[in-house]
């Protein structure tokens, strides 16, 4: 008995002692009067992958990244592109050669000076083929960067040069009309040569971690929280009210959801399906656009597909406001074309601007599907099978939408589902009719979703190639007259829709809880909310 | 002499495991660098690969691994680029180990308990009291009773902290969700093996002695009766140690147990091989010290064993 308890002593005294470990979790309680903390409790629902700009290539770090980091050009409250670093920005008369002024107070947060140097290193060391960066082709724009990154090239061709302390010269390929926009990703942040060609793991641990945004890394422990505070040496430090956000790892939305309940959490993103009809309606509780298409591909090289008034016939059967209502509950937005609401351009936003390409119009449907039935000469419609990664989501959709086309078509399709990373395989080889996909904006400009059906574009997988699209989209990219340039974009829109390749069900949103208390998060349209300008108020 | 063959025996044994599991990851369909977001220029791609080793041929593959493993070396993780396989298990072990051994104890010490009144009360009220709690035990998955307790104490009655991790409070509700299956086999187990154990004849022989109630069920009831457990805690040990997948997610611990589910889905094939190693190193090693401590229980049983 003696024995037991004791053993019962052991392992209270080491929970202690490793409950000490687990870093600071003091919780965030604002006390009431105006003393209020200005700390924020955030679930980032999983580790970022990586905190390394030129290795991260998902949203999560990307989030935790633009706090900490800031880049040659930044967003402003309205997620418009303004310069950050970069004071004065000059392009020569061919639109090629950029020559940015970085600021002269840029510091690092362990307060040493941010020079050129620092830009010219960080873009060459994820062009570095040692560097292994999934990103790096984002980079290809500039003169030399794709043959150094695919190893035909050298170091020194790369057409990056800090021509002195502040003076950064960039040469491009040919113009490229949304480069300041480009320049806002975080594969494009600077990081401190000193650091990093030192030490290969400086982004692995918060000790080491040396950034130059608005709040600076103090504390990770991995798969449970990491730790961001102000950063006293940021140069618009004034601007910053938040004094710490701790970002929690918590996976489940249901713990999450509990967790905010209880006020562990002043911010959690993702709701549990279940959750979100109790909450709509209250203060705290917001459904944000994401921009992001959910379509089903077609694979335009196997029957029935091959026919477009059949692809069209599929894609008019489905009630995407029933879908969005009854069926997903978060508010998505019915999607009638592949670019989603959020991009901006001179007279708006694109997608107003573009509207929608098709109706849902079920005599229209049957009657295409009839029309597309003869052209081919089938009397009965060849078998379609459905394909979606594993997910119970999907599956709602999917069965809600093979409930349609029977309806609505009288076509019985099958459902089929394979594990994600089979499922890449699959669709990768084009062995599927029919196959869900969904496609988020890195940056928020209509290149990036209409780019993912180009010719040439590993992640087309439906088969489709269109020599028109490709070329203007080419044309699109060297355009420097803006709005010559969105022209542009709205007709390769108006090709891929009139070919119907793929049929979009809706454009993403998120669900937030965020705690009334916190003012001034900024939303943007492929990110979660950015907390500059954050503040606590008193309850 | 023994013990020296039975060290050879787990090498061995884990040379196969490596072997087997090596083998089977290289069967599953699908590419630990493929995305929805597949947009890596071929020569890019083959830069990656090479930083894995993974443009070689498998066996040089697996000669490598051999190589890295004799040295200790679990090599860098594919889906955390910035960590290795040592670093996550570092980070991963201590939280999981921690909560396993909380309620291994828990387990334990109610499960016997539990065990002991049953069999001691056979067919009685408080025998039924205990089998039901034990049924219960067994039929409610920890994915049904980790929310449940959340809501209650945590939602409900603010006792405890909902999940992550950082002080003992937070350890509190995963252990117990953790220790409530291992515990109600714990206690049926005990309760089975005291029954018998209790009719046997030297009870009864120690019983005509006039030993006092209490030194028999102590001395030769439970002494005996606990074998059985023993050999089923060898097991039990090294999975709850290692992490539960469920409950690791459920609380947002810090653990290991997710990294041998996400791992596979994520073909991050050096976190496959690493988490499966370290969970069979652990296991053979703890088989080995429950059959030492057979002998110390048992002096019946002889560690030199006579056939060689």
């Amino acid at each position: 008995m003696k024995r037991i308890l004791w053993l019962f002593i052991a392992i209270l005294s080491l929970g202690t002692i490793l409950g000490a470990c687990g870093g600071k979790s003091d919780g965030d309680e604002s006390s009431s009067g105006e003393d209020v903390k200005q700390e924020i409790t955030m679930n980032a629902k999983s580790e970022p992958p990586s905190m390394d700009p030129a290795l991260a290539t998902d949203t999560t770090s990307g989030w935790v990244m633009d706090h900490v980091f800031e880049g040659l050009y930044t967003r402003d409250q309205d997620g418009k592109t303004v310069p950050g670093l970069a004071e004065e920005a000059e392009v020569s008369e061919d639109g090629k050669t950029h020559t940015f002024t970085i600021r002269e107070d840029a510091k690092w947060s362990d307060g040493s000076p941010l020079t050129a140097n620092d830009f010219e290193f960080a873009w060459k060391h994820v062009l570095n083929p040692d560097t292994g960066s999934s990103f790096a082709f984002y980079l290809y724009y500039i003169k030399g960067a794709e043959e150094y990154n695919k190893g035909k090239g050298t170091v020194e061709d790369v057409a990056v040069k800090a021509l002195d302390e502040r003076t950064l010269e960039v040469t491009l390929n040919a113009p490229l009309g949304y480069f300041d926009t480009l320049l806002t990703m975080w594969t494009f942040y600077p990081v401190k040569e000193e650091l990093v060609s030192s030490d290969a793991n400086w982004a692995a641990e918060a000790d080491t971690y040396v950034s130059n945004g608005p709040f600076k890394m103090t504390g990770w422990s991995h798969d449970s929280e990491l730790v961001i505070e102000k950063n006293d040496e940021y140069y618009k430090e004034d601007e910053v009210k938040l004094d710490k956000i701790t970002f929690k790892m918590v996976g489940e939305a249901t713990t999450a959801y509990q967790m905010y309940k209880t006020d562990e959490l002043d911010f959690m993103m993702t709701l549990p399906t279940d959750a979100i009809e109790s909450e709509k309606g209250n203060e705290d509780f917001e459904i944000v656009p994401y921009y992001g298409t959910y379509m089903y591909m077609f694979n335009v090289e196997k029957e029935p597909f091959t026919n477009k008034k059949i692809r069209k016939a599929f894609g008019m059967a489905v009630d995407r406001k029933v879908l969005s209502e009854n069926v997903t509950l978060a508010g998505e937005i019915p999607a009638y074309a592949m670019v989603p609401e959020g991009a901006d351009t001179p007279k708006g936003d694109f997608r107003e601007e573009g509207g929608d390409y098709f109706k849902e119009d079920v005599d229209e449907a049957k009657k295409l599907l009839k029309e597309g039935m003869e052209e081919e000469g089938w009397s009965t419609l060849p078998a379609v099978t459905l394909l979606y990664n594993t997910d119970e989501n999907h599956k709602k959709i999917a069965e809600a939408a093979q409930e349609m086309f029977k309806q609505n078509l009288g076509v019985d399709i099958k459902l089929a589902n394979q594990e994600w990373k089979t499922y890449l395989e699959t669709t990768k080889t084009h062995n599927f009719q029919m196959a869900r996909m969904g496609w988020i904006g890195v940056f928020v400009d209509p290149v990036v979703n209409l780019d993912y059906f180009l010719g040439d574009s590993p992640n087309n997988r439906t088969g489709w190639v269109n020599e028109e699209f490709d070329r203007i989209m080419a044309e699109s990219k060297v355009e420097q007259d803006q709005e010559k340039r969105y022209e542009m974009l709205h007709q390769a829109e108006e090709i891929l829709m009139e070919d119907f390749p793929m049929m979009p069900i809706h454009f993403y949103t998120n669900t937030y809880l965020m705690k009334t208390n916190i003012k001034g998060s900024a939303n943007y349209v492929n990110r979660y909310p950015f907390m500059k300008w954050a503040e606590v108020e008193a309850k | 002499m023994y013990i020296l063959k039975r060290i050879l025996t787990m090498i061995l044994t884990i040379w196969v495991i490596v072997t087997l599991t090596f083998v089977m990851m290289k069967f599953i369909p699908g590419d630990p660098f493929a995305s929805d977001a597949d947009v890596l220029p071929p020569e890019v791609l083959e830069n990656m690969r090479a930083q894995y080793n993974l443009d070689k041929p498998v066996a040089v593959q697996y000669a490598l691994y051999l190589k890295g493993l004799a040295s200790f070396d679990l090599g860098p993780s594919i889906e955390s680029r910035t960590r290795t396989v040592n670093d996550i298990i570092k980070s991963g072990f201590p939280p999981s180990a921690f909560l396993g051994l909380q309620s291994l104890v828990i387990a334990l010490f109610f499960g016997l308990l539990l065990g002991i009144i049953a069999a001691l009360y056979h067919n009685r009220f408080l025998d039924y009291i205990s089998m039901i709690i034990a049924i219960i035990g067994i039929s409610i998955p920890s994915f049904i009773l980790a929310p449940l307790l959340i809501k209650v104490f945590s939602v409900d009655l603010r006792i405890f902290p909902v999940a992550t991790w950082g002080t003992w409070m937070h350890t509190v509700l995963p252990s117990i969700a953790l220790a409530s299956m291992p515990l109600a086999v714990v206690a049926r187990f005990m309760r089975s093996s005291m029954i018998e154990v209790m009719n046997a004849n030297y009870i009864r022989t120690a019983d005509a002695k006039g030993l006092s109630t209490a030194g028999i069920v102590i001395k030769h009831g439970i002494r005996n009766a606990i074998l059985p457990v023993v050999s089923f805690i060898g097991p039990l040990f090294v999975s709850l140690i290692t992490g539960t997948f469920v409950i690791e997610k459920i609380f947002a611990i810090p653990g290991i147990g997710r990294y041998f589910v996400d791992s596979i889905f994520n073909r991050d094939y050096p976190v496959i091989m690493g988490t499966t190693i370290f969970f069979s190193v652990i296991l053979v090693f703890t088989l080995f010290l429950i059959d030492i401590s057979y002998r110390l229980i048992d002096p019946r049983i002889s560690l030199t064993s006579k056939e060689g």
